[in-house]
């Protein structure tokens, strides 16, 4: 949140931008059109199944790849025509990509030494050594690359691309190779790194999680183009269509009648009669839709029980129910509605106790929850 | 425990250490004990125990001399040429054409090395190249039985030698180094100079001693393409055990012949390993 | 076919040699024109003495000089005893003899030239002859100077193949004419046939041929001459062409222009090729004669005897000598071949051109200081 607060400071200070971009290898369009303005200093996150074009837009502007239509500009300066090493990004690789006939510091001091004319040998030994620091890897400089440990290795890579002070740092899927415990906490210091740094962050990553967890915005993509652009909250909350709803979190997506629209809100009207009231899409017209709703939106009650106000409730039957901690996960199926899923939270139902399997429920579905799905 | 075990490992060790002493050490023991004998008086080995022949060694000066002068010019030769082939066929050659260039670079093994430095003597002879030379204006250039035509030969005869350790680690280099290279600033040229010749060191290396061990043993090529006057060890060891018969000094050639290669490869691989070269193999696997 | 058995013209024999030589007709064709054919034929059927296949095993190894046989003999000799003939090719006596030295050679017949004999007799590598295995050696129809090397103490050891010389080349074109002297020859090779003379990879003849050119003898050892020869050697080698024995393709090509030469090689020369002559040091040199023996150890002593005894045959030996063009010794032999063969100056020289030729001496083949000058003159 203030991190939000603190990006507003500048809104209109675009560092690279993407205009109409598109990449094609032959036959496959890799990357389709895309428009794309990336804020100086905001941690932006391409995010995407694999083969949905976040790598090769992430490839376009660190100069491996070229557009084949469009631009792509670096501070308002189109970049078609400079080769990768004279762009001022720098980029953490997948697997690392550290050089394995360099000591940990040769390979972190290595893009300063490629600097003409030459910077000095002890300002390069110092950046090193800070840049080490920063990582947290104080005491490895002499160390040879395959003495680390892979999140050793990774901070290596972090470190080597940071010294050089890019406009730009591009992590492409840094964490993959990480276990899960690792990676939640590179996760935070990549984030403090930022904040730190000041410098503009670019991350691919096929993950939602860790994509919600860090980005400033998160752009994701499918099949080449841009299916939404916006913050993890926008995004969770008011998916474009139905790709982002799904990717994005869990959602129960259902088809309706929209009976009616109002003031931003649609009346929807689900297979079973019941009708709903959820959000609407901006400049949706049409009466067929589908409607999204988060399973933590809903919540149960027992058969009978009395209806609490501006709710509807839906019928169903519970098959399936798995305790995870903190909330429990319904599976429920609703006749002539389909397969809905419900989170209740801990509390929740400890308060009100909880549903067996085949237990005949009502799925209670407050008034404005849930939104009208774009089509595509 | 302790006993069985270390006696399976002695068992399981014995076909290896039969092989070593079969292949290697006989052979070498049989050299060392006639390097110290007499010739017989119709040729041949006479037992006995004399240095005469270790110290008749210096009347092989000229050959030790050519040995050790263009076994590593043409190993050296080779490499010059062999890179920029490897190179190519790792890294610009479409996969398509790969496996097809490959086998060209192993074709000419398929015949014997005699048959293709006798086609050398066609190319080298007066009316192979000097011929076209004579028609470019340079008039009477000699090929033939020189130091060159056998320099030839060996890049001709020992190239596949060459290139193919080379591809290899070119072949397995990450590509994704030299991006990360290109990412941090470093032109394609200076990128190959700093990630990819290093890398490929090992192949070098390994290409490099095949081709210097196997040439400061050669006798064919010197023989065929330097007219009986570029002469090597090799043929002085021929010369020595087929023509004049003299046993014992041919096996004082032949231990020199050993020492001195030890000497050379002893110091060769220093020089690698002080190049950082082979370090990090372990890297690169 | 039409008629088979009219014996054919000499002429005619000659044209169709030289046909048979360039490969423009087939050896059947060849064999079939000039009636060999019929001999060979006649001769496989009616050879009553002959071993037959079961007898002598079905291999012969034999080890022998290059272009030095008619492989279709090889053929008549399986044809004929089912033994098949495996062919082991040398380019020196010293060779030979330091893989029958060094003991399973595996070899049934050899070929050592007149003066390495009596080193294979003394090393007791070599089987004292059964005549009576050898039908076909009739002692009395050869010269006796070029048989009589094999016997040694009323032993013999070896049954004569071929004789020769070894003079030299010359390719006139180049030459301006004939180089019959070993002064010519190595003063030329200095001067003006730099970088264009070729000397044997070959002790006896090289250092022997240096030797003449001083005018001492070809067989010498005495250290005082030797040293003048190597002197000589060492000071020809930078302008030699090359040192070796396969100098029939620089020959022809014309990258060499001087050449020490055996009789069969400079005949070939000579007959593709005019401007290349053959002629003899007139202050000497080297005459030469071959002998079939048998190594002591050899494996298939049957099919050795057989197999000499089938190449001593005068019909196959005289088709011998149409291949390789090498002199025979043999009086039945010669009576087979065409006069213009008898009379070619470069197979069968004038005898007073071979007067003042010497015969190599045992001596020669074991001598330390010439072997080891040899390999320095080459190693220098």
């Amino acid at each position: 949140m203030e991190r939000a607060a603190s990006m507003q400071v500048r809104p209109e200070e675009t560092v690279a931008e993407f205009v109409g971009a598109s990449k094609r290898y032959g036959e496959v369009l890799a990357a389709d059109r895309i428009d794309l303005r990336i804020r100086r200093g905001e941690f932006l996150s391409f995010l995407g199944p694999s083969g949905c074009g976040k790598t090769t837009a992430l490839r376009m502007l660190a100069g491996f790849e070229s557009p084949t239509g469009g631009a792509v500009l670096i501070d308002g300066r189109d970049v078609g025509a400079i080769p990768a090493y004279r762009r001022p990004v720098n980029m953490v690789f997948q697997h690392y990509a550290l050089f394995p006939h360099m000591t940990v510091a040769e390979n972190v001091g290595y893009g300063l030494r490629q600097r003409r004319p030459r910077m000095a040998r002890r300002e390069i030994a110092e950046k090193v050594e800070k840049a080490l620091a920063t990582v947290r890897l104080d005491a490895f400089g002499p160390r040879r690359i395959w003495e680390m440990s892979g999140g050793q290795q990774q901070r290596v890579a972090l470190a080597r691309a940071i010294v050089n002070e890019p406009k730009i740092l591009l992590l492409d899927e840094p964490m993959a190779a990480l276990d899960a415990k690792l990676r939640g906490e590179m996760q935070r210091e990549l984030l403090d790194l930022q904040r730190s740094l000041g410098i503009t962050f670019v991350l691919v990553t096929h993950d939602q999680e860790e994509a919600l967890a860090m980005s400033d915005r998160i752009c994701i993509m499918g099949k080449g183009r841009i299916a939404q652009i916006g913050s993890p909250q926008e995004l969770y909350d008011r998916p474009a269509n139905r790709y982002v709803a799904d990717f994005v979190g869990k959602a129960n997506i259902l088809s309706a009648q929209i009976a009616s629209r109002e003031g931003g809100l649609a009346q929807a009207v689900l297979g079973n009669g019941a009708a709903v009231t959820v959000a609407d899409a901006p400049g949706a017209a049409a009466t067929e839709a589908e409607i999204a709703v988060r399973p933590e939106a809903l919540s149960l009650a027992a058969a009978g029980a009395p209806l609490p106000e501006g709710m509807t409730a839906l019928p169903a039957r519970v098959t399936h129910r798995t305790f995870l901690g903190d909330h429990t996960e319904y599976l429920l199926e609703a006749p002539r509605v389909g397969a809905l899923q419900v989170n209740v939270p801990r509390q929740a139902e400890r308060a009100a106790g909880g549903h067996g399997m085949g237990a005949e429920v009502h799925v209670l579905w407050p008034a404005g929850a849930g939104l009208v799905l774009a089509a595509g | 425990m302790a006993m069985t075990r270390s006696r399976a490992r002695a068992l399981l060790l014995t076909p290896a250490g039969l092989w070593y002493a079969a292949m290697l050490l006989m052979p070498l023991a049989v050299v060392l004990i006639f390097s110290f004998g007499e010739r017989s008086q119709i040729g041949g080995y006479a037992p006995g125990f004399t240095l005469e022949q270790y110290a008749n060694l210096p009347a092989r000066f000229a050959a030790f001399r050519n040995t050790l002068t263009l076994a590593p010019l043409g190993t050296l030769a080779s490499l010059l040429i062999a890179y920029p082939l490897a190179y190519y066929l790792a890294v610009k050659v479409s996969p398509k054409w790969k496996t097809m260039l490959l086998v060209l670079v192993i074709v000419p093994f398929w015949t014997s090395i005699l048959i293709r430095s006798y086609a050398w003597i066609f190319l080298l002879g007066g009316k192979g190249i000097p011929a076209l030379l004579a028609m470019a204006g340079l008039e009477d250039v000699r090929l033939l039985n020189t130091p060159f035509a056998v320099l030839v030969g060996i890049v001709y005869g020992y190239l596949p030698l060459m290139v193919f350790p080379i591809y290899v680690a070119l072949e397995k280099l990450d590509k994704r180094l030299l991006e990360a290279a290109a990412d941090l600033g470093t032109p394609p040229w200076r990128a190959f100079v700093q990630i990819t010749l290093p890398l490929s060191m090992p192949g070098v290396l390994t290409g490099s001693m095949l081709v210097f061990i196997l040439l400061m043993g050669e006798f064919l090529i010197p023989s065929i393409l330097g007219g009986g006057k570029v002469f090597f060890v090799g043929n002085a060891l021929v010369d020595l055990f087929l023509q004049s018969r003299n046993w014992p000094f041919g096996s004082a050639v032949a231990v020199g012949l050993v020492v001195v290669m030890l000497v050379v490869v002893g110091l060769y691989t220093r020089a690698a390993k002080r190049f950082g070269v082979g370090r990090d193999d372990a890297a690169l696997m | 076919m039409k008629d088979d058995h009219k014996p054919i013209s000499r002429k005619a024999f000659m044209d169709e040699l030289a046909r048979y030589r360039k490969g423009s007709v087939t050896r059947r064709h060849f064999l079939g024109v000039t009636g060999l054919g019929t001999a060979m034929a006649v001769m496989g059927g009616t050879l009553p003495r002959m071993a037959r296949a079961q007898d002598i095993g079905n291999r012969v190894v034999l080890a022998t000089w290059p272009n030095y046989h008619d492989p279709a003999d090889f053929d008549a000799f399986t044809d004929a005893t089912g033994a098949y003939t495996q062919v082991n090719v040398f380019g020196s006596n010293e060779e030979m003899l330091a893989k029958i030295q060094a003991g399973g050679s595996g070899w049934d017949v050899f070929v050592p030239t007149n003066y390495a004999i009596p080193t294979y007799v003394e090393a007791g590598l070599i089987e004292p002859l059964d005549l009576s295995k050898i039908p076909n050696y009739d002692p009395a129809s050869y010269d006796p100077r070029f048989a009589e090397a094999g016997t040694i103490d009323g032993t013999v050891y070896g049954v004569p193949k071929n004789w020769g010389t070894t003079g030299i080349a010359f390719n006139s074109d180049k030459t301006g004419g004939v180089v019959d002297s070993w002064k010519t020859f190595f003063d030329g090779a200095r001067d003006q046939f730099d970088g264009r003379v070729m000397v044997h990879d070959y002790q006896l003849t090289t250092i022997g041929n240096a030797l003449v050119y001083h005018g001492f003898s070809f067989n010498s050892v005495d250290p005082a001459e030797l040293a003048k020869a190597e002197e000589l050697l060492i000071d020809v080698k930078p302008h030699l062409y090359a040192i070796s024995s396969d100098y029939q393709p620089a020959m022809r090509n014309g990258d060499a222009w001087l050449t020490m030469c055996w009789t069969g090689d400079g005949k070939q020369m000579n007959t593709d090729m005019p401007e290349i002559g053959f002629a003899l040091g007139k202050e000497g040199g080297e005459i030469w004669s071959d002998y079939y023996a048998i190594p002591k150890d050899a494996p298939h002593k049957e099919a050795a005897y057989a197999l000499i005894n089938f190449l001593l045959d005068p019909e196959v030996n005289a088709r011998e000598a149409l291949a390789h063009g090498y002199p025979v010794a043999d009086s039945r032999t010669n009576a087979l071949l065409p006069q213009e063969l008898l009379d070619d100056p470069i197979i069968y020289p004038a005898a007073e051109a071979l007067s003042p030729l010497e015969f190599g001496a045992a001596v020669t083949l074991t001598d330390p200081n010439r072997a080891e000058l040899m390999a320095r003159f080459k190693s220098a």
